[in-house]
Parts: C-alpha cells; sequence; structure tokens
C-alpha cells in the first residue's frame, strides 16, 4: 500500500528550518508555528501506520472544498509532529468531523470561537502515551498536541479555513491551535465514556465536539454532589453562551476534575444522575433570557416560545444525553464546563487500530 | 430556478469562495453592508427594503450559460 505513488507536489527546498518555515509561512501553509518538513519519506512512514489507500478520500472539507484524501491528512500530520501512531485518531477524528450531523461548514466559517474538542477515549490512549492527567487541556504531552495540531493544519490546509477568509471568528480562541484531552479511566468512578456511547470497552473511540474554549468550576469546600454540581450547573448558564439560544442543537461537555468526580460519585450518582441533575438544574430562567444574548431571534421549539412567565427556568439542551460528562485532569478541586457552538452535534467514531 | 447569494460585505471573500467551490462563479451576489446586527428595526426594515428589491433585480436577470464542467 506504501509504494503506490503520491500524488501531492514535490518542492525543493534549502535544508535549514528557516527557510522550510519561511517558504511553508509565505504560502500560509502553516499555523504560524513552524513545521516537520513534510518529505516522501516522513510521509510515507505515516501512511504506513493505517491500512488505507492514500488517494481514497474521506470527503470534501468545507469551506474550501478540499479533499481530504488520506495522503493530505498524512502530509498535515507530519508538520504537525505527529508520531505515525497519532494518525488512526486523526483519521478517525477527520471522519467524525464530516459528518453531516456536525456541520462543519458553520464551525469553519461562524463568527463564533468555536474549535473541534477532541476526546479520546479507550485502550489506544495508554498505547501513543495521550496524557490524561495534570493539565489534560494544556501543553506537555506530544500526543495531545501533536494530534489537536494536526487537526487545525487539516482544517487551514485541507478545509481552507483561514481566519478572515473561510474561519470568520471574530476574536477567534487559542483552543483553535490543538483541543485535545483524553478520557482518565482509571480515575473516573464510571464506565468509560465511550461505552455510555455505545461502543465496546476494548475499542477505542474519538468523539468530535464543536466546542468553545473551557469555562473553570472552581469549588474547593463542597463536599457533597449537592455542592458540585450545582456549581457546575451554575457555570453552564450565561446569557452570552450559545447554548439554549439555538435549542435543538445545544450540548454541554462536562469534564470533571477526579476529585470533584469521586465527591458527586461518593453521594451515589451515576454518570446519567449527573446529566439529569444538570439538565434540570442548568437552566436560564425566561426573566434572565431576556436581558440579552440572543433573545429576539432564538431558535426555541414552540412550546418554549408560548411559555409567558419570566420566572420559569428554561432547559438549555433537549435532552440529559447532550450533557457529556467524563473525568480528566489530575488533583484538585477544578472541573470545566465546554458549550458547544448549538450548530452542531456531537459524533463520535472507533479508532481503527 | 432563480437563485442568488445574500451575504454582508465582511463575508464577501467566503461567499466568492463558496461559488467558485460549487462550480457557480456567476450566480447572482447580493451585497449588504456589515454589519447588520445591533441595528434597530427601523434601521433593518430601511435596508431589508433596500435589499429585497437588489435581490429581485439580481435573480430576474438573464440567465448566464453554464459554466463547463470542472475537471
Amino acid at each position: 500500500m506504501t509504494e503506490r505513488p503520491l500524488m501531492s507536489e514535490t518542492i525543493e527546498l534549502d535544508d535549514s528550518p528557516e527557510a522550510v518555515d519561511d517558504y511553508f509561512a509565505a504560502h500560509q501553509w502553516s499555523d504560524g508555528l513552524p513545521v516537520v518538513p513534510p518529505t516522501e519519506e516522513r510521509v510515507r512512514a505515516m501512511l504506513a501506520a493505517v491500512r488505507r489507500d492514500p488517494q481514497e478520500s474521506l470527503g470534501a472539507m468545507p469551506p474550501g472544498w478540499g479533499q481530504a484524501t488520506v495522503e493530505k491528512l498524512a502530509i498535515n500530520a507530519v508538520m504537525a509532529g505527529c508520531r505515525p501512531a497519532y494518525f488512526p485518531v486523526i483519521l478517525a477524528a477527520v471522519d467524525a468531523m464530516l459528518d453531516p450531523a456536525f456541520n462543519l461548514y458553520g464551525v469553519q466559517a461562524t463568527t463564533h470561537p468555536v474549535a473541534p474538542l477532541l476526546v479520546v477515549s479507550g485502550p489506544y490512549v495508554r498505547a501513543i502515551d495521550m496524557h490524561v492527567g495534570s493539565g489534560v487541556l494544556g501543553p506537555g504531552n506530544r500526543a495531545n498536541a501533536t494530534i489537536g495540531r494536526a487537526m487545525r493544519l487539516i482544517l487551514l490546509n485541507v478545509g481552507a479555513g483561514w481566519p478572515g477568509r473561510g474561519d470568520m471568528a471574530t476574536q477567534g480562541s487559542p483552543a483553535k491551535y490543538s483541543y485535545v484531552i483524553a478520557e482518565n479511566e482509571a480515575a473516573s468512578p464510571w464506565e468509560p465514556l465511550r461505552v455510555a456511547l455505545g461502543f465496546a470497552a476494548e475499542e477505542t473511540a474519538v468523539t468530535v465536539f464543536g466546542g468553545e474554549g473551557p469555562h473553570n468550576v472552581n469549588d474547593h469546600v463542597s463536599t457533597t454532589a449537592t455542592g458540585i454540581l450545582t456549581n457546575c450547573a451554575d457555570v453552564m448558564v450565561p446569557i452570552g453562551s450559545n447554548v439554549g439560544w439555538y435549542f435543538s442543537q445545544s450540548q454541554l461537555m462536562l469534564v470533571l476534575g477526579p476529585e470533584h468526580a469521586a465527591t458527586v460519585a461518593k453521594d451515589g450518582l451515576d454518570r446519567a444522575d449527573v446529566q439529569r441533575f444538570c439538565y434540570h438544574q442548568a437552566r436560564r430562567t425566561l426573566g434572565k433570557a431576556k436581558l440579552g444574548g440572543m433573545y429576539g431571534i432564538q431558535d426555541w421549539p414552540r412550546w418554549m416560545q408560548v411559555i409567558g412567565d419570566d420566572a420559569t427556568p428554561l432547559p438549555l439542551v433537549p435532552s440529559p444525553e447532550d450533557i457529556f460528562v467524563l473525568v480528566a485532569g489530575g488533583p484538585g478541586k477544578h472541573s470545566v464546563v465546554v458549550p458547544n457552538c448549538t450548530f452542531s452535534r456531537a459524533v463520535t467514531r472507533a479508532v481503527d487500530v | 430556478m432563480p437563485a442568488a447569494l445574500v451575504t454582508t460585505t465582511a463575508f464577501r471573500t467566503l461567499a466568492d469562495n463558496e461559488r467558485q467551490a460549487k462550480g457557480v462563479p456567476d450566480l447572482p451576489l447580493l451585497m449588504i453592508d456589515h454589519p447588520l446586527g445591533g441595528e434597530k428595526i427601523e434601521g433593518v426594515t430601511a435596508r431589508a427594503a433596500q435589499a429585497a428589491q437588489a435581490l429581485v433585480d439580481a435573480i430576474a436577470a438573464p440567465a448566464r450559460p453554464a459554466p463547463p464542467p470542472r475537471a
């Protein structure tokens, strides 16, 4: 398979890193950071990690509608600094992003600061040394950092999501550089996320979630599920969030730190209980909604449109299952809420390894 | 079916790219000054009236020959 000819143009440059970076930056082929030169040898090594035809396209990627061939994805993975073993995760994530339910055109082109958050769950997390502990949303781990960077380079170079042209984000987000976490299964009191989503325990799955950057939940005092989850639910409801305004596609992700999760589980709650609690507790009253945000151009179901009592608490998402709950991170009393952009639904794919 | 692409000025490049990518570079393009959001209702109504007439003019124009199929 890897001996098949590559179709991409070959360019000869000086060996110096500066020459490569200058050339890539001048052609707007990078995210602004130095890239690993995608030599044929490196691209072939990347391709050798998967059993796919290099010219197979996973689909046309908006808004530029470039074909997401396996070869083009491999080139961007090399540029990002990925090891070949990371490539199956990238293929699964791209496949998920191209699912119509994810609405990648909207995610790429919107003025909202959305970025695809990848959540990896399964045994392959350990196989490629992904980080699940302290600072899981931050820097320091090669797999997390470069898988996320590869996704952004693909969105830029294959999808043409260049800021101000294809990506119309008013301000954007640092999450657009790299946005990848892995589930901390060992520290989770509940079944793995992938199992809750219908995958087998022995599989590895990647979920793509069109999310804002993480919103912190600081709680150093609560010793009960009531305290922790009331705090989490409060972070879910600002009127400046997209969530709740475009109701049918509103989703939330709650990434509990292990200590918060342990406190919640100690009171006997499972994941479904957490989802139900947040579904019922994370509500914005009609009166609060009228203060700003998107009130007046909201897209609510008929039953919500006819509510007249300003004191009525309105749900933010269609169902408890639209709140994804998992555990990631290390010691400490913090969790995060990730609101979605509300014109995209999360999609999960098995990683073929 | 007569059709036109409506966009505000800030999104002109995105609109042009989409016309090219979808193989309809001559699809009529109706431009509205950006921003539209933040206008009070009276301003929106006045601009909508102007845009509506421009839209009718754009889609009523004689159809151009279809472009050759893309390779």
